[in-house]
């Protein structure tokens, strides 16, 4: 769709109001999913349970290739498909939700570039240690990614994953990094982000945004995820006030269903 | 260079008479020497090739070993004859000349013979380049072919599509039975791109297949194994939620089988003759993520009437059962409607949909009754007018999904409502042996809400390419 014809249509989604049967879409979690889209998907769901919007898991093995960009998690709302969170973000501020509308715009710039830290580190650090650590890709990566399918289809998406991956990390200047060094930017990102929430329950005092929701997300999903090394959850927990950040998100907004992440 | 084969043993002269010999002679010519000749009783001493290349002798033998047991000259010619056909259907030869001759030289016999075959054989590569423009797209394909490969009457194809929306490539390997060239064995490399506007999805498959081909008695049989990666996806932001559903990758590994009667005079315009083709496929046991049964079938009659004109009939049908509690592949559902089913029903336009969609059905049955008529007054009789006809006609079908944990009466009553037909006339053109133009006007009826008819429901003019 052309932007224009997409301004239109975001027009007329506005007019609705969140739907009760909302869903949001991710891989299998048992057997499938990995590391960095399960820390997206609970990044998008602790945003919406934030802003109050009821939405219902579903786990599907075709889940990337449904959504319209290719990347996990995406939500089914009325008749709209969107995916990843910056999107999803825009979409519910269109509906009349929002958690940072009471940001002056100093705070907002500020929101967003530590949004885009926590990306551009985290993330980046996640799909590393997952496709370009071979151990790791081995063991865990492309056993998971590829179980609903069947041989020889199985490792030919696995490996073509694999080299995807591995070729946008040379394409940022990360080909030639090692897992210390990942793991030394992980400490550095958590570091920055530390120092910001210093003993604030939330990043912006009183009130979550999606920013912590992001945060949240991320580490959270490291710290209980098993890898083949516990390094990246070890460097995270060092970190106390953040610990008890996720710990206090965890409590306040998904305690409610046991089976929830 | 030259290939003689030696004759099989002569059992003596033949004093019996035969019924040849009764039949009237071929209208009287001055040269004496061929009175002689004619139903004489001979003895085939020598069958010749010439002009052999890389061609291997022993496929040859089969084809032309009948030659050997002609009795008299009018035998000779026939057999003869039918061997050039033989000869020039295994598609190793651009030509093949028949010459037969008194036999000479020491072990001649008075009444023997010698047959010659002079064949020219194909070029060893042949490349051909096409531009085709069609349905918003356009491409060109580029196909190379290498004939007779290994001098057994063996063909390797390369085809190569470029197109604005897709590329597809294939490779196929074709390897008759020396003597036996309906039975042959056909290996197959691909990579297919298709766009199905009507469901709003694009499909890339990856596969190969082997092939046999045999007949056995009146029926042909064909046994296939498929392997193919497929990979759909969706055609436009704006496809139904059902159709994004489908997307994703899934391996097929199927194993199918196909007999077929046919006895048409023609395979675009039958005068006369019949059809019958039942196809079965089964995926999933020999490995793959789809799993199911499929079983289709073709049947069409065709009978010539008074005033030249040919009244046709046809019927078709199947059902996908899927196997192991998973549910079916958009990919693997029937679709209906359009030209070449019900006309007057938009492409593959009828049937379950969501959202404009059309996700085609796990059951479905047509129908057709035509009437074909030379054009009124057989305007340019004898020439360009014979390509024409005139076309009345009746469609019918049905297509939707069964509960398979319902009877079979229960299916049937479920084929049988909702039924669509159509009825209209037309003109319809033929090119060559391969295609048909139509212009039609056509009423569609019993359209269910949901289906897409092509114009008015009043009735509309279509064309179509076949």
């Amino acid at each position: 769709m052309s932007l224009a014809a997409e301004a239109f249509v975001s027009q007329i989604a506005a007019a609705e109001p969140w739907p009760e049967n909302a869903t949001l879409y991710q891989p299998l979690k048992e057997d499938q999913i990995l590391l960095s889209d399960c820390a997206s998907s609970l990044a998008v769901q602790a945003y919406l349970r934030m802003c109050g919007l009821p939405v219902q898991v579903v786990c599907r093995a075709n889940a990337e290739y449904m959504s319209p960009s290719g990347k996990i998690p995406f939500i089914h709302v009325g008749n709209q498909v969107v995916s990843e969170l910056g999107p999803i973000v825009q979409f519910t501020k269109a509906k009349g939700h929002s958690l940072s509308d009471g940001l002056d715009d100093v705070q907002r710039a500020e929101m967003k570039a530590y949004m885009e830290l926590v990306n551009n580190m985290l993330l980046t650090a996640e799909l590393f240690i997952q496709w370009c650590d071979d151990a790791t890709a081995a063991e865990i990566s492309r056993p998971r990614y590829s179980s609903p399918y069947s041989w020889p289809l199985n490792n030919i998406l696995a490996y073509q994953k694999q080299w995807e991956v591995r070729r946008k990390m040379n394409a940022i200047g990360w080909g030639g990094k090692t897992l210390e060094q990942v793991y030394e930017d992980v400490s550095q990102c958590c570091q920055a982000l530390s120092q910001r929430l210093g003993t604030q329950p939330y990043f912006f005092s009183k009130q979550p945004t999606e920013l912590d929701a992001l945060v949240f997300g991320h580490l959270f999903t490291i710290i209980t995820t098993r890898l083949t090394s516990g390094e990246l959850a070890e460097r995270i927990k060092g970190f106390s006030n953040l610990l008890s950040f996720c710990r206090r998100i965890e409590q306040t907004y998904f305690e409610d269903k046991s089976s929830s992440t | 260079s030259v290939t003689s084969l030696d004759s099989i043993p002569m059992h003596g002269r033949d004093l019996t008479v035969h019924p040849d010999d009764l039949m009237e002679p071929p209208e009287q010519v001055n040269d004496s020497k061929q009175e002689i000749l004619e139903n004489k009783d001979v003895v085939v001493q020598h069958v010749n090739i010439q002009g052999l290349g890389r061609t291997k002798e022993d496929l040859l033998g089969y084809e032309i070993s009948d030659v050997f047991h002609s009795k008299n000259l009018i035998d000779v010619m026939r057999k003869a004859h039918i061997a050039r056909q033989r000869l020039l259907r295994l598609g190793i030869f651009k030509q093949v000349e028949v010459l037969i001759d008194t036999s000479e030289g020491t072990d001649a016999l008075p009444n023997g013979l010698d047959v010659t075959f002079e064949v020219t054989e194909v070029k060893r590569l042949t490349g051909s380049y096409n531009t085709m423009v069609g349905n918003n797209e356009g491409s060109m394909v580029l196909g190379l072919k290498l004939p007779n490969t290994f001098g057994r009457a063996e063909k390797l194809t390369f085809q190569f599509s470029y197109g604005t929306k897709e590329t597809s490539y294939g490779l196929s390997f074709f390897k008759p039975q020396p003597g036996n060239f309906e039975r042959n064995l056909t290996l197959n490399l691909y990579k297919v791109t298709g766009q199905f506007p009507w469901s709003s999805l694009k499909e890339t498959d990856k596969g190969m297949s082997a092939e046999l081909n045999f007949p056995l008695g009146v029926t042909n049989h064909t046994l296939k194994w498929e392997g193919v990666w497929r990979e759909l996806g969706c055609l436009a932001r704006s496809a139904s939620f059902a159709v994004r559903e489908e997307s994703g990758h899934s391996l097929k590994s199927a194993l199918s089988h196909t007999v077929s009667i046919d006895s048409r005079n023609s395979a675009i315009f039958p005068s006369r003759g019949a059809l019958l083709q039942i196809n079965q496929e089964l995926a999933g046991y020999t490995g793959g993520d789809a799993s199911f049964l499929k079983e289709d079938f073709e049947l069409q009659v065709n009978r010539r009437l008074f005033w030249d004109s040919v009244l046709s009939a046809s019927l078709w049908g199947g059902m996908l059962y899927p196997i192991g509690g998973q549910s079916s592949s958009i990919a693997d559902r029937f679709y209906l409607g359009g030209p070449t089913s019900v006309r007057g029903f938009g492409m593959y336009s009828i049937g379950p949909q969501s959202e404009g969609d059309y996700l085609g059905g796990e059951a479905y049955w047509a129908g057709g009754l035509h009437l074909y008529t030379p054009l009124p007054f057989r305007p340019g009789r004898g020439g360009f007018g014979d390509l024409f006809r005139t076309h009345f006609f009746l469609n019918a079908g049905n297509l939707c999904n069964l509960n398979y944990g319902d009877g079979p009466q229960a299916h049937l009553q479920k084929l049988a409502e909702c039924i669509r037909w159509s009825y209209g006339a037309g003109i319809v053109l033929r090119l060559g042996n391969i295609a048909r133009l139509e212009l039609n006007y056509c009423v569609p009826m019993g359209v269910q809400s949901g289906d897409r008819c092509t114009g008015t429901r009043a009735g509309h003019y279509n064309s179509k390419l076949l």
